[in-house]
């Protein structure tokens, strides 16, 4: 194994091994979603988008969790749907805490107008209502997982650049800054060295909240009848199970329903309990102003 | 929390707003589709009148959607300044008059709920604070964060399916019960009550925690300060010292967050009106994105960010007021 290897596993199981029994469990869920995810096809019978058995079978032997109003097996499309959450969240999640922290770096570092360009758009979008935007939005775009994932982005880089900024601007003024520069330290080797070991903590704790602002988002916006039609998520099977007309009148519910909503509940707890444990963890300082 | 003087909040509040009218009127330009392909059809039946097309040349002349972009906007805005929303083209009339239509139960639900989760939140924080670090404090929070993880709608399905479909207790769609004949203004209301019930309460459950938290760490933090102790030091009486000293400081976050709870609440009640399926305008502008009814979108998206923004801009005006160590 090559040392940063090894140095980074080390640094894994520090972290972890400071978790509370919380955060220890919502790991291992998370990493049954993500197998989950991966070996989709190894754990379902079935694809996702193929008519298999008969209109709305009960859970049995041919179909463990049942079949929808089309016939396809809900269990596979469970399977492949944690592809679909998992994907959007976190794909939301790197682009904008990546995006939106290289931003605030940059605007902490330089300062002058681009700082101030960077910081106005930055309130004006913390500013605006962005749940009822993203609905109208994406409505207007048209759905589709590329559209879904782009309007997300658009609303979550907005404060993990602030946070980078903040915290650039408040190790830019140290003593030992100035020093560095007067010994010839260049922009890049204060950002390798000094400003980005101090930042991507604290970015990787927003990352971890931005995916479940993602999910949840993606969720409720395919509850509303605007995800991709062709991508199977969690949210289009809640939409379609709870656009099934009179589906809380029969049993249907049941199987077709419940999955959805359990899972989704399921991996969202798992990711707030890892996201606590790792703010605690990572960020001691930011321990005092929770809740705030 | 730099940035407090009035001016910033309100320069800041004008372009917030110009962001939305400008979004709010280009947006629709950029959709797919055009309003007239559905709308002779209802919405919820299949089959779908298709117009020829010199029928849609006229609907386009008679919207002016045929005029060019920058026309259409500033009549868009002469139009706002009067009143005028437009004309929703599904439900064949002004605009203003289907938002007013449907607000009232919006604002009913959300009011409701902002009541009920402060006045909740508060007392649960207080009793937290007060046992802090027993048993009782860390169930409450442990408990707390975790239900804030689950967004209000999936909790308001799980509320749907536990108490409309598997107890039968509360109605599955309405705010009122259709064709109902009353026997008096208590009855009326028992049945509106009846109605919002569940949304009230799934509103208020996924505002709880912040109202809760926020109580419980502010009161924690002042319950350290200086004037606390000397309070004690006086002699005065627990209770005296708690309600006097500690809560009057304590309770200022909380009042000024409720503006922004009310913010949060109106965003929150478009997806839980449509799991409740709740006649408010969350409700409506669903209807009307399937719908394709730019001018509905339009008002519906302008009548919810304004008043989210109008609901922020007076909590931090709220907080400059009441905080005498805010300086102007």
């Amino acid at each position: 194994m090559p040392p940063y290897l090894r140095n980074a596993a080390d640094r894994f199981t520090a972290t972890v091994s400071k978790f509370s029994l919380e955060g220890k469990i919502g790991l291992c869920g998370i990493a049954l979603i993500v197998m989950m995810a991966v070996f989709a096809p190894l754990l379902s019978a079935y694809p996702p988008g193929k008519i298999t058995g008969g209109s709305l079978e009960p859970p049995g032997a041919d179909h463990p969790l049942g079949t929808d109003e089309l016939g396809m097996d809900i269990w596979s499309q469970i399977c492949y749907g944690a592809r679909m959450s998992l994907f959007i969240g976190l794909a939301v999640a790197c682009i904008a805490g990546l995006g939106g922290g290289a931003l605030g770096i940059l605007a902490g570092y330089l300062g002058g107008a681009a700082d101030q360009v960077v910081m106005r758009t930055v309130d004006v979008l913390m500013a605006l209502p962005s749940f009822p935007l993203l609905v109208v939005i994406s409505a207007f775009m048209g759905p589709s997982v590329f559209n879904v994932i782009l309007i997300l982005v658009l609303f979550s880089w907005a404060k993990p650049a602030r946070i980078a900024r903040s915290q650039t601007l408040s190790i830019k003024n140290n003593v030992y800054i100035t020093a560095a520069r007067n010994y010839g330290a260049t922009p890049f080797y204060l950002l390798r060295r000094h400003i980005l070991p101090e930042v991507l903590p604290i970015l990787f704790v927003l990352i971890i909240s931005i995916t479940s602002y993602a999910i949840m988002a993606e969720t409720g916006l395919a509850f509303l009848g605007l995800g991709d039609p062709t991508s199977k998520s969690w949210g289009m099977m809640l939409y379609y199970a709870t656009n099934f007309r009179s589906i809380y009148f029969t049993p249907y519910w049941q199987w077709w329903l419940i999955p959805p909503l359990v899972a989704l509940i399921v991996l969202l707890l798992c990711l707030a309990f890892i996201g606590r444990d790792l703010e605690q963890v990572l960020d001691p300082r930011m321990r005092q102003n929770r809740g705030g | 929390m730099n940035e407090r003087d009035g001016q910033a909040i309100i320069f800041r509040f004008v372009v917030t707003l110009l962001v939305i009218l400008a979004l709010n009127f280009i947006l629709p330009h950029m959709m797919p589709g055009d309003p007239f392909s559905t709308m002779a059809s209802d919405v919820q039946s299949e089959d779908v009148i298709v117009m020829t097309e010199a029928q849609r040349e006229y609907y386009f002349q008679y919207y002016g959607l045929d005029r060019p972009l920058p026309e259409q906007f500033f009549s868009y805005l002469a139009n706002l300044a009067r009143g005028d929303l437009g004309q929703s083209i599904y439900y064949k009339m002004p605009v203003a008059g289907v938002i007013l239509l449907h607000l009232p139960w919006t604002i009913l639900i959300v009011l409701a709920a902002t009541a009920i989760s402060t006045v909740v939140g508060v007392v649960l924080g207080i009793i937290s604070a007060r046992n802090r670090n027993k048993g009782s404090d860390r169930l409450m929070m442990t408990g707390l964060i975790a239900f804030a993880e689950i967004p209000s709608f999936l909790l308001g399905i799980i509320l749907l399916l536990i108490f409309c479909v598997h107890l039968r207790l509360f109605p599955l769609a309405g705010a009122v019960t259709p064709f109902a004949h009353y026997t008096g203004v208590l009855d009326q209301i028992g049945d509106i009550a009846h109605h919002a019930f569940l949304p009230v309460l799934t509103l208020s459950l996924a505002q709880l925690t912040g109202v809760y938290l926020l109580t419980r760490n502010t009161l924690i933090t002042v319950s350290t300060k200086d004037y606390i102790r000397t309070a004690r030091a006086k002699g005065l009486g627990d209770h005296i010292v708690w309600s006097r000293h500690a809560l009057r400081n304590a309770l200022l976050p909380v009042v000024t967050r409720t503006g922004f709870v009310i913010g949060m609440l109106m965003g929150g009640a478009v997806l839980v009106e449509t799991v409740f399926n709740y006649p408010g305008i969350g409700l409506t502008l669903r209807n009307a994105v399937v719908a394709r009814d730019y001018p509905l979108i339009q008002g519906i998206l302008l009548v919810v960010a304004v008043s989210i923004l109008l609901c922020n801009l007076l909590a931090d005006r709220l907080y400059q007021k009441l905080d005498p160590r805010v300086v102007e």
